[in-house]
């Protein structure tokens, strides 16, 4: 083949995977990162949550697209936790500037699975997944 | 015209109804029937599963579980669904990995947020998916585009039949609907009346034509209900205008498809003969006749063809053939012989009667010289009645006959091939000779895919049409091969390179014959990527370039996906 044809290829597979991306799914391109608070951070909302789990609570700090925090007030958040084989559903409530926090009945361990559904005020409820036990 | 319009827009939504038709075995809302691309869906995915939910024509939510790095459906699966917070309970298993869900909280339009909880043995997971489910039921069983009607109709002969018989019907309706002249109530002109023609001609008033409209209608509308109530949106995998190839959950599962993740690894530098299978040397023989004569056969008969012989076994004989000139030499000899014979004993005789007068050396030489003559009697004497045996050099089966009883022979003509089919040799030939200067290990494969495993035993030193042969063992015992059979030689080399370990079957040609992978990047799409490719052996290859470590790729069914147009 050409120079001219790779380049026309190239070009091809560029168009072609621009216009596959908002095809995948929002979980492929979430940023899957150790938060600073030790907690398992991961795109919610617009913008980041880190989910921290401890003992039986929940802390879940919200901050922007750039990393910088974002206020907690007048959001509310519900968390479905399964841990252990058990399923329990936490409510979080603002703690904080930047912080929800709530407790449940369930033992934070590794291998938890939490699924956080946060409304921030005017929004839709916008969902995430988190493993705040395991190493990411 | 108004009227033939109308028919003709009926009839192409008539193939919505295709369903009602060709599903006839299935309950309505079968799980083999879901819905199209148009139709809402969701899909997660975590390191487990992944899940795809569909809301079917019914207000069914329909959900597919599947492993997520392999594809591998898992059934018998507790899915627990949770809408906004609120718990609407398990699914129930409605075939094969297949889950289905009914609920009210399923039908308020909006976006919905969706919790799915799965416990498959022992694992169990959350797994959080928004779900956008459109305003009217209508818009669910939206017409489907004209190019899937189209493609459909030309799938489905029975289907431009009905619609021909829908459209002649039509017609004929319209004809009846047309106005007709009806009798003058007040006798005017004849010659006005008389030229006024059956039908209206096209450029008569609109009016009149209108008034036959509410009937097309009506028909439209009979023939359009079952469209509505009981179409199920068509399911056809598609490939999308960017290239990426859209593969619906069922029939992915149809096809049977598998993927795997794209690992990096290092694997040997191969190379490819082309060979062919011969017999081992020391394990197969010939079978020649060493004089010219005539064949006979053993007791038993000849050998037939694939019977297993022993080393030594006699397969036939050989009667030597003289001529008259030759014979008669022999058998004067013979005479003579026997003449020497009898005055040989006579005079052994004589000479150990006298034994004790005559010296013990003379009785010696006369006894000598008696077994000499009898020797060279017995030597001649099969030259004219003995035949000679023919014997198998090595065991194993009869694979080459060519004699047949009282055929004369030459001498060095080839008469029985004896090969062992546990031990048979591969003989590439390589056209490189430095290419193949080291081999570390070697495989092969036949024209119908059967793997070979190889031992390399050793390399000619001269070439033979300008290609050097090298010699390999079959080590493992295959079954069903023939000498002569040609085969492809994959030979490793110490030389090692880094990509991609898939299996042969994940590479395909595209339209274009480029080699591409499918990968997966998300449940139901598929993208072709053009990859760099090596063999490796018989059922791998190697990726060098094309391919991302990490990517899903389609280990098996990629060839049926890319048929999908």
């Amino acid at each position: 083949m050409t120079t001219k044809g790779y380049r026309h290829m190239n070009r091809r597979m560029l168009v072609l995977s621009l216009a596959a991306l908002p095809l995948l799914p929002v979980t492929v391109r979430a940023s899957n990162t150790r938060g600073p608070h030790g907690g398992h951070r991961t795109d919610i909302a617009g913008g980041h949550g880190e989910l921290v789990a401890e003992g039986g609570e929940l802390r879940l700090y919200l901050s922007d697209n750039a990393y910088r925090a974002r206020s907690a007030e007048g959001a509310s958040a519900q968390a479905v936790v399964l841990a252990a084989g058990k399923q329990t559903t936490v409510a979080l409530a603002p703690a904080g500037a930047e912080m929800l926090r709530g407790q449940g009945d369930f033992t934070a361990a590794p291998g938890m699975r939490v699924v956080v559904s946060l409304t921030l005020p005017g929004q839709r409820p916008a969902q995430a997944r988190f493993t705040p036990m395991d190493q990411n | 015209m108004l009227i033939r319009i109308l028919l003709l827009v009926m009839l192409l939504a008539a193939p919505g109804v295709r369903p009602a038709f060709s599903h006839e075995g299935h309950s309505d809302g079968d799980a083999l029937a879901p819905p199209a691309a148009a139709a809402p869906r969701a899909e997660a995915h975590s390191d487990l599963f992944e899940i795809v939910a569909v809301v079917g024509p019914d207000r069914r939510l329909w959900l597919y579980l599947d492993r997520h790095a392999t594809s591998e459906p898992i059934d018998g699966a507790t899915v627990q669904v949770t809408v906004d917070g609120e718990d609407i309970g398990t699914a129930t298993r409605a075939s094969e990995a297949v889950y289905v869900l009914t609920n009210p909280a399923l039908d308020r339009s909006g976006q919905r947020n969706l919790v799915f909880t799965i416990t498959a043995g022992e694992d169990m997971d959350l797994l959080p998916a928004t779900l956008e489910i459109p305003a009217a039921a209508a818009a669910l069983t939206a017409a489907p585009a004209a190019q899937d009607l189209l493609s459909t109709a030309l799938r489905e002969p029975y289907m431009w039949a009905a619609g021909l018989l829908l459209l002649l019907l039509g017609m004929a309706i319209g004809r009846a609907a047309a106005p007709r002249p009806l009798p003058p109530l007040v006798v005017v002109e004849p010659p006005a009346a008389g030229t006024r023609p059956h039908a209206l001609p096209s450029g008569a008033p609109i009016a009149e034509r209108v008034a036959a409209a509410p009937a097309v209608l009506a028909l439209a509308a009979i023939l359009l209900v079952p469209v509505i109530s009981r179409a199920q949106p068509l399911d056809a995998p598609r490939r999308q205008p960017d290239g990426s190839i859209f593969m619906p959950k069922p029939s992915q599962r149809l096809l049977g498809l598998r993927t795997g993740p794209a690992e990096l690894g290092e694997a040997s530098v191969t190379i490819r003969l082309t060979g062919q299978v011969v017999a081992d040397p020391n394990a197969s023989g010939r079978v020649q006749a060493s004089e010219a004569g005539r064949i006979e056969p053993a007791e038993g008969g000849f050998p037939a063809l694939g019977q297993r012989v022993a080393r030594g076994e006699v397969l036939g004989f050989v009667v030597p053939i003289m001529a008259a000139q030759d014979r008669v030499g022999v058998r004067a000899s013979i005479a003579e012989l026997d003449a020497l014979i009898v005055i040989g004993e006579a005079r052994v005789r004589r000479l150990t009667a006298l034994t004790g007068t005559v010296a013990a050396r003379e009785i010696s030489d006369a006894r000598a010289e008696l077994e000499g003559l009898r020797q060279r009697r017995a030597a001649n004497l099969p030259a004219v009645t003995g035949r000679e045996p023919i014997v198998a050099p090595s065991a194993g089966l009869i694979s080459v006959i060519r004699v047949a009883a009282g055929q004369v022979i030459q001498a060095q003509e080839p008469l029985f091939d004896i090969v062992d089919p546990g031990r048979l040799w591969v003989e590439a030939i390589a056209f490189d000779p430095a290419a193949v200067a080291e081999v570390s290990a070697a495989s092969a494969v036949t024209a119908s895919g059967q793997a070979l495993r190889l031992g390399f035993v050793g390399r000619g030193m001269t070439l033979r049409q300008q290609g050097l042969p090298l010699h390999f063992r079959i080590d493992a015992g295959a079954p069903g091969l023939a000498v002569g059979q040609p085969v492809t030689v994959l030979v490793e080399t110490p030389r090692r390179t880094a990509g991609i370990v898939l299996p042969a079957e994940a590479v395909v040609r595209n339209p274009e014959g480029g080699q591409v992978v499918y990968e997966m990047p998300s449940a139901e799409r598929f993208l072709p990527r053009p990859v760099r490719v090596q063999p490796l052996d018989g059922q791998r290859v190697l990726v060098t370039a094309g391919l991302d470590r990490g990517a899903r790729v389609v280990t098996s069914g990629a060839g049926l996906i890319a048929q999908v147009r």
